[in-house]
């Protein structure tokens, strides 16, 4: 119920077009009452032989034409405050989706997301857009065709309107049983959404692997899952509809004999009996849309739950109010006693565990460590992709929490092992972090980024889309098209997080030289595991099991760390075995 | 970032234009899915009459019970008629019933066929189809297209037969009552009619707009949120949100123009009922008057009869909103299946039998572009023999991922044969082939599921032993041991909760797992850390130990470690050797390996 009031607080700001279209759905209703009441007139008319029909067929067209008026206007007015309603609600979702930080996204899964955002989104516009309009109307027609009754003749008016407590009794079961039911049907619509997902965006695997077939059982249980819920739904829906339009018919039928009793006795006219019935005729469809309506309300409750579920989900990477931008200098790094964990589980094991490390502005340093030993981690806490739970992070003397987000972001520029591109022209994307930059700007970036020769060869140059419904890049050209958006915003601070992981030794030579180029005068973090980039650095720190364990030049370290000997040792290319297989067959692999 | 409107768009959305010639062909499909239910669409079409008859009985009743009834005197008459109208009623519930559960059990299962034949024609599909397409517009079809075809096959079937049965029936009934007043009634049909189908024309193309500018919305959300850590790092957020209140305003006018033409017919149409029951009344009371056959009773029911005749026409009328929809989206979906899969099995396609694991290369070119486009690959004629290791050295670009993809039969060339073992790829069955390659893409892409299932990814009767002894021997088994839940840790979605580096282990193991003869290796030991990278190395050794191994590779260990290195160029095989012929040959390599050694030392 509490959903439902909230749900009703999107339509506050259109309060005046919801009680406008009430008002009108009510006098179109009443000049509609008028047509029974004169068909009743004019079978009276008739019955007494009287040949003045001309009137009552002239007021009977005007009732037809002031109800048209209305009822234009009407659905004028409530079509604005429905397709306002769905535009706010699609915004705000979106706006808050927005103003969510990266871990609640590692904790969902798009498919779940995406179904929220479309189908969900979907059910509650509809009632909030329709369904609610039906309700009022609904009750509206009730009321005034029960007025109508009551004053003309309250023991009929009784006797008509008695199935009425039963059809809201039914109406509100109905709702009760279905909720649950139809709100199983939709979780199992997104798992069937997410189980599409992953499978289109795995293809490869599936073809790879030759698992088609399996992966398709998979599927068919899923869709399996989703039919037999909605045949759960569907058998509620096909007793309870028909038996909410069944429910009026046991009143026309007491109208019928009561009425037809009383007219045979002359209480009351054929004319006044046939009046009676009509109005009760103009109740029979507005209570069954009533229960439509009750359903759909049902639906929008469940959906709406699980929308609130987003928009209830506080960002817990904000700044905080009036915060004062990322004072000016030269991106110097300090981090206090930091701890932070991964995703939302922030009280999971922490990945960093008290770290301090400070790294003096316009230095680089090259982060080394194991997988898992929280490299990627701490490089997330200085954007606040992450926050740290224990311990703070301060960028020129300034803890990043308490300045402007979007201050501090634009000063630090982040590229990652897998970068992601926009579907847009690869100038969009160069320009994404200062879509104002110019084509020189541009250019000049992708120049520094090793990228210019590959997009002026391009039929379409910096034009050519990217992303699916594009060109597809390679993995190295995708990150340094990244790296050319890295340098776009000048920022202060440059993250490359395995930046050169995918591209080839020949380019990564022709990109280092380019690195080393934008490194200068920025505080630079690279993590890397290639000896030729992690040389790129003034100087290395080591992490292992989120601690620095180790931080020095390059030669100090290969004495003192047994890892960065390691590496090091790897780097230099000692010789290896060539490997001819056919020669070397291991024991271990035949056990496989 | 701009809406989605480039020129490809444009083009795919004239393409769907043309499409909707072939709509007759396409009802038939969906016509098609509902043969294995036969005898519920009997059993639902016996049901329909019955219910309409039941439906339609009130005004009768109402009129033989003022004439036989009231103006006759008789309370039993009336009483009679009142049990008939009660028994009318129970029969309607009761029919009505059969009648929705038969009709969405038909439909809901025929659209659930329809869902898992999308999925297994996207299955069929070649990997170049995939990279031509957006994955969100391959999962809509999946999900909103089969929705928006639910209510055609459920709701538009059903009122389709009721309320044709309902009109026909209807006038049945004014005709018997009274011919010439029920001509009379008739009248205003053209009208009615003539408004319909303006209304109809005007809506389609309104509603067609609305699909269209609904979709644009979905796939920039959809898009925002893949990308949200892009957005994030460079807090951009107000500009995505401005975008997308632009693309959903688009949606709201859209929208506008189909609530302005609603508004403008549904009221006329109520507007003509009332003129119509004045006409019955004015030209019905005067032939009553002049006592022509026509009663007090007769009159009351054409009165409200006139409900049930424009109700009817009200929902086919809005019927065909749904069919729109409903057409609009099964275009779409036979788009889909008419893609024809450019890798098909050819007729009589063999299993290939246990392979040792000889890969030949016969004068093969291939190109992205078809036979017109550039070459990616060209002339490329050697034979591997089994158990051999290949690394491809070459710039990005020079046709590496190609070659291996033509071994992995993602494409087949243009030109040329790729054999294994004297089979020619495109005679073999494609299942039979992937079940003896392994293959290690780029990204270790998971599936949502334990480390375990990932791992039997490939072999699902994978025994516990074997799913260790697979981990284990890729050197992934201590890592997965040090998991929270060991093998049965989560991996997330797309193995999210797992590092890059512990992803591509895993993604190792289920190559291992699956006991491949040949292996292709797709720049796999690029993300990972020395110490991860220290295991695979030794891991990978025992992996291409008996297999043929076609390994894509930057890092120079991996490249000395091959027996044979191809060097590729524009497409082009220019150099073939090992690591010390094609050092002392002195070419291509030999001057590669030397920027190599230099930046190492560096």
């Amino acid at each position: 119920m509490q959903t439902f009031w909230r749900l009703l607080g999107f339509l506050r700001p259109y309060r005046g077009g919801v009680a406008a279209s009430l008002g009108l759905a009510t006098a179109a209703m009443g000049t509609g009452v008028l047509i029974p009441f004169l068909v009743g007139r004019a079978i009276d008319t008739v019955r007494r032989g009287e040949p003045r029909l001309w009137p009552l067929a002239a007021v009977i067209v005007a009732a037809g034409v002031l109800r048209l008026v209305f009822s234009v206007v009407r659905r004028l007015v409530a079509g604005r405050v429905s397709l306002g309603v769905e535009y706010d609600l699609r915004n705000r979702l979106y706006a808050h989706l927005q103003s969510l930080e990266l871990g609640f996204f590692d904790s969902q899964q798009t498919g779940q997301l995406m179904s929220r955002a479309t189908v969900d989104l979907q059910s509650v516009r509809f009632f909030l857009g329709y369904g609610l309009v039906f309700i009022m109307q609904s009750l509206v027609t009730i009321l005034v065709a029960a007025a109508v009754m009551v004053v003309v003749d309250p023991l009929l008016a009784a006797l008509a309107l008695a199935p009425v407590p039963a059809v809201i009794w039914a109406a509100g079961r109905y709702g009760r049983l279905n909720r649950p039911a139809s709100q199983e049907v939709q979780q199992r619509l997104a798992e069937l959404t997410a189980e599409a997902e992953e499978n289109i965006s795995g293809v490869r695997v599936v073809k790879a692997f030759a698992q088609e077939a399996r992966q398709l059982a998979r599927f068919r249980g899923a869709v399996a899952r989703v039919f037999a819920q909605s045949m759960v739904s569907t058998r509620l829906r096909a007793f309870y509809n028909p038996l909410i339009a069944f429910l009026p018919q046991l009143g026309l039928a007491a109208l019928l004999l009561a009425g037809g009793s009383q007219a045979i006795s002359g209480r009351i006219t054929i004319g006044e009996f046939v009046a009676f019935y009509g109005y009760v005729v103009m109740l029979v469809g507005p209570m069954r849309m009533l229960g439509v309506a009750l359903g759909m309300a049902q639906r929008a409750v469940a959906s709406g739950a699980r929308v609130f579920e987003i928009l209830d989900r506080e960002p817990r990477i904000v700044s905080p109010p009036d915060a004062p931008p990322l004072p000016p200098g030269g991106g110097r790094v300090e981090l206090r006693e930091v701890e932070a964990g991964f995703g939302e589980a922030a009280t999971a094991t922490p990945v960093l565990r008290g770290v301090d490390l400070t790294v003096e502005a316009g230095r680089s340093v090259a982060l080394v460590g194991a997988t898992g030993s929280g490299k990627t981690t701490l490089v997330g806490l200085l954007p606040r992709l992450y926050d740290a739970s224990a311990g703070s992070v301060l960028i020129d003397g300034a803890d990043v929490r308490s300045v402007d987000l979007p201050s501090l972001r634009s000063e630090i520029a982040f590229v990652s092992d897998d970068p992601f591109l926009f579907s847009a022209s690869l100038r969009e994307n160069i320009a994404y972090a200062r879509p104002e930059a110019s084509e020189e700007e541009v250019r000049q970036a992708a120049r520094r980024a090793g990228i210019d020769d590959f997009v002026e060869g391009l039929p379409e140059g910096y034009e050519t889309r990217v992303g699916e419904r594009g060109l597809t890049l390679s993995g190295g050209q995708r990150q340094r098209v990244a790296i050319a958006r890295a340098l776009i915003g000048n920022p202060r601070i440059l993250i490359l997080d395995d930046a050169t992981s995918s591209v080839d030794a020949t380019t990564e030579a022709r990109i280092g030289q380019a690195l080393r180029e934008v490194m200068r005068g920025r505080t630079t973090f690279v993590i890397a595991h290639r000896m030729s980039t992690i040389a790129l650095a003034d100087e290395v720190v080591i992490l292992e099991d989120g601690r620095v364990t180790a931080r020095g030049e390059h030669a100090e370290l290969l004495e003192r760390s047994e890892l960065y000997r390691e590496i090091a040792e790897r780097g230099r290319g000692r010789p290896d075995r060539v490997l001819l297989a056919r020669e070397e067959l291991e024991p271990e692999a035949a056990g496989l | 970032m701009r809406a989605p409107e480039g020129g490809a768009f444009l083009r795919r959305l004239r393409a769907s234009r043309r499409e909707r010639s072939g709509r007759a062909r396409k009802l038939r499909g969906l016509l098609e899915l509902l043969r294995p239910y036969r005898g519920r669409v009997l059993l639902l079409l016996a049901c329909l009459p019955v219910a309409t008859a039941a439906a339609l009985a009130p005004p009768y009743l109402l009129g033989r019970a003022i004439d036989d009834g009231v103006r006759a005197g008789s309370t039993r008459v009336l009483g009679v008629i009142v049990a008939v109208f009660v028994a009318a009623a129970v029969v309607n519930w009761g029919a009505t019933y059969a009648q929705t559960y038969l009709v969405n059990w038909v439909g809901q299962r025929a659209l659930q066929d329809l869902r898992s034949r999308i999925f297994a024609h996207l299955q069929r599909l070649s990997i170049g189809f995939y990279s031509r397409n957006r994955a969100g517009v391959l999962i809509s079809r999946i999900t909103n297209d089969v929705q928006a075809l639910d209510q055609l096959v459920t709701d538009g079937v059903q009122t389709l037969f009721a309320s044709t049965l309902t009109l026909i029936g209807t006038a049945a009934i004014l005709l018997f009552l009274d011919a010439e007043l029920a001509l009379v009634t008739f009248l205003v049909f053209p009208v009615l009619a003539l408004g319909s189908i303006a209304f109809r024309i005007a809506s389609s193309e309104a509603y067609r707009l609305t699909r269209e500018k609904v979709a644009w919305v979905t796939a920039y959300l959809q898009e925002t949120i893949s990308g949200v850590r892009v957005v994030r790092a460079f807090g951009q957020e107000g500009r995505h949100e401005q975008r997308f209140a632009e693309l959903n305003d688009d949606n709201r006018q859209a929208n506008m123009r189909t609530v302005n033409l609603n508004a403008a017919y549904f009221p006329s149409v109520e507007l003509l009922s009332a003129v119509a029951t004045a006409a019955i009344l004015l030209y019905g009371g005067r032939q009553a008057l002049a006592g022509d056959g026509v009663t007090i009773g007769v009159l009351a029911s054409f009165v409200f009869y006139l409900n049930s005749f424009f109700d009817p026409i009200q929902q086919l009328s809005q019927l065909y909103t749904t069919y729109q929809a409903g057409m609009a989206a099964l275009d779409k979906v036979f788009e889909l299946l008419d893609e024809e899969p450019d890798l098909v099995e050819a007729p009589g396609a063999v299993e290939l039998p246990r392979v040792r694991g000889e890969i030949r290369f016969e004068d093969v070119s291939f190109g992205y572009g078809g036979e017109d486009g550039a070459l990616a690959l060209g002339d490329v004629d050697l034979t591997i023999p089994p158990g051999q290791t290949v690394a491809l050295v070459g710039a990005t670009g020079a046709g590496k991922s190609t070659f291996a993809k033509l071994v992995a039969r993602f494409y087949d060339p243009i030109r040329g044969r790729v054999l294994v073992d004297e089979h020619d790829l495109r005679e073999v069955t494609q299942r039979s082939l992937r079940s003896q390659l392994g293959i290690v893409p780029q990204e270790g892409y998971l599936f949502s599921g334990t480390v375990r299932d990932n791992i039997a990814f490939g072999r699902p009767d994978a025994t516990e032993d074997e799913i260790v002894a697979a981990a284990t021997a890729v050197g992934a088994d201590d890592l997965i041991a040090g998991l929270p839940e060991g093998y049965d840790t989560p991996v997330g979605e797309r193995g999210g909760h797992l590092s890059a580096g512990q992803r591509q282990l895993v993604a190792f193991a289920r190559a291992a797992a699956a006991d491949p003869r040949i292996l292709v290796l797709d720049e796999a030991t690029a993300n990972v850390d020395v110490r991860t990278e220290a295991r695979i190395e030794r891991g990978l050794r025992r992996l291409l130990a008996g297999r043929t191994a076609i390994v894509i590779a930057h890092r120079l260990s991996t490249i000395r470690r091959a027996g044979r290195i191809l060097v590729l160029e524009d497409g082009r095989v220019v150099e073939d050797g090992a690591h010390e012929e094609l050092i002392e040959a002195g070419g291509a390599y030999a001057r590669l390996y030397l920027d190599w050694a230099e930046e190492a030392v560096g």
